[in-house]
C-alpha cells in the first residue's frame, strides 16, 4: 500500500488543487478579484512545498527544504506583484 | 570538523537538483514575462484566459499530480526490493503521463480548430511556448520513467521520479498563472 506520508501529500494536493480550481471559478466582485489571485497563488506555493517535501523528499533535508520553500515564496509573491500591478495604475 | 557537506542532505544525484533548479528558473522567467505583459492589456488577456479549457487543464492537474505519488511510490517499493510493484507503479506513472499528453493534445486540436493560433493574441503566444514546453518535458518524462521501469536500479528509478517530479512542480506553479488568475 502507499505509504501514510505519501497518501496524505496526494490527498492534500487534490485538495489544494480543487481548492484553487474553486476559487478561480467563483465569481468574485471586482473589488474582491485580488483576494482570488492571492488565494491562488498562496494554494499554488503550498502544493509546490507539499512536492518539494514529500515527492522530492526534502523532509529528509530541512535547509535545503527551507531554502527552496522561501525561494518559491520569494517568487510567488514576486508573481502577486505582477498580478497587482494593473490595478495599481 | 565534519567532512559532511550541506550538499550531502539533497536526496539522491546533486546534478539532478541543478537540472530541478535550472528548470524551474526557465519556467519562472517565463511566467514572470507572461504576467509581465499582462500588465499592458490585463482585459485582453483575461478575455483569451476565457477561451482557455480549464476543465481539462484542471483534469490534467489531477492525472499529473497522482502520476508523481505512483513514481515516489515506486522508489519507496523498490527500496522495499518489491521490483515487481515498483516497475508496475512507473509504468502506470509513465501511462498516465500518456493520458496527460492526451488532453493536451485535445486542447491544442480544440484551439487550432477554434482558429487561435500563436499570433492570435501574446496570451497565446505565451500560453503555446509555456505549456507546449511543459508537454515537451512531460513526453521526456514518459519516455525517462518507462527507461527506469526498465532497468531499475534505486538510483536510476530517483533520478527518474525526481525529473518526473520536477514536470510536476512546474505544472503546479503554470496552471494557477495561465488558466486560473483572472
Amino acid at each position: 500500500m502507499i505509504r501514510a506520508p505519501l497518501l496524505r501529500a496526494w490527498a492534500a494536493l487534490m485538495c489544494l488543487s480543487l481548492g484553487a480550481t474553486l476559487i478561480s471559478l467563483w465569481h468574485w466582485p471586482p473589488a474582491l478579484e485580488a483576494v482570488a489571485g492571492v488565494l491562488v497563488l498562496s494554494l499554488a506555493w503550498l502544493k509546490a512545498r507539499i512536492i518539494l517535501s514529500s515527492y522530492l523528499g526534502l523532509d529528509a533535508a530541512p535547509f535545503w527544504r527551507r531554502g527552496f520553500g522561501m525561494s518559491l515564496g520569494a517568487f510567488c509573491l514576486l508573481l502577486l506583484g505582477l498580478y497587482l500591478l494593473p490595478g495599481l495604475l | 570538523m565534519s567532512d559532511t557537506s550541506v550538499f550531502d542532505e539533497l536526496p539522491g544525484d546533486l546534478m539532478i537538483w541543478v537540472l530541478i533548479v535550472s528548470e524551474l528558473l526557465v519556467f519562472g522567467a517565463g511566467l514572470a514575462t507572461f504576467l509581465a505583459v499582462r500588465v499592458t492589456d490585463p482585459a485582453g488577456f483575461a478575455a483569451a484566459q476565457d477561451m482557455l479549457y480549464r476543465t481539462g487543464a484542471g483534469i490534467n492537474t489531477v492525472v499529473l499530480v497522482t502520476s508523481g505519488a505512483l513514481a515516489a511510490w515506486a522508489l519507496r517499493l523498490r527500496e522495499d526490493a518489491q521490483r515487481g510493484h515498483a516497475r508496475l507503479a512507473l509504468v502506470s506513472a509513465a501511462l498516465l503521463g500518456v493520458v496527460f499528453l492526451l488532453i493536451k493534445g485535445f486542447e491544442f486540436l480544440g484551439k487550432s480548430a477554434a482558429g487561435i493560433g500563436w499570433d492570435t493574441h501574446p496570451f497565446f503566444t505565451f500560453y503555446y511556448l509555456l505549456t507546449g514546453f511543459h508537454a515537451a518535458h512531460v513526453v521526456a518524462g514518459v519516455v525517462i520513467l518507462l527507461l527506469v521501469a526498465w532497468q531499475d536500479s534505486p538510483r536510476n528509478i530517483e533520478a527518474g521520479a525526481a525529473f518526473w517530479h520536477m514536470v510536476d512542480l512546474v505544472w503546479v506553479i503554470l496552471f494557477p498563472v495561465i488558466y486560473l488568475l483572472r
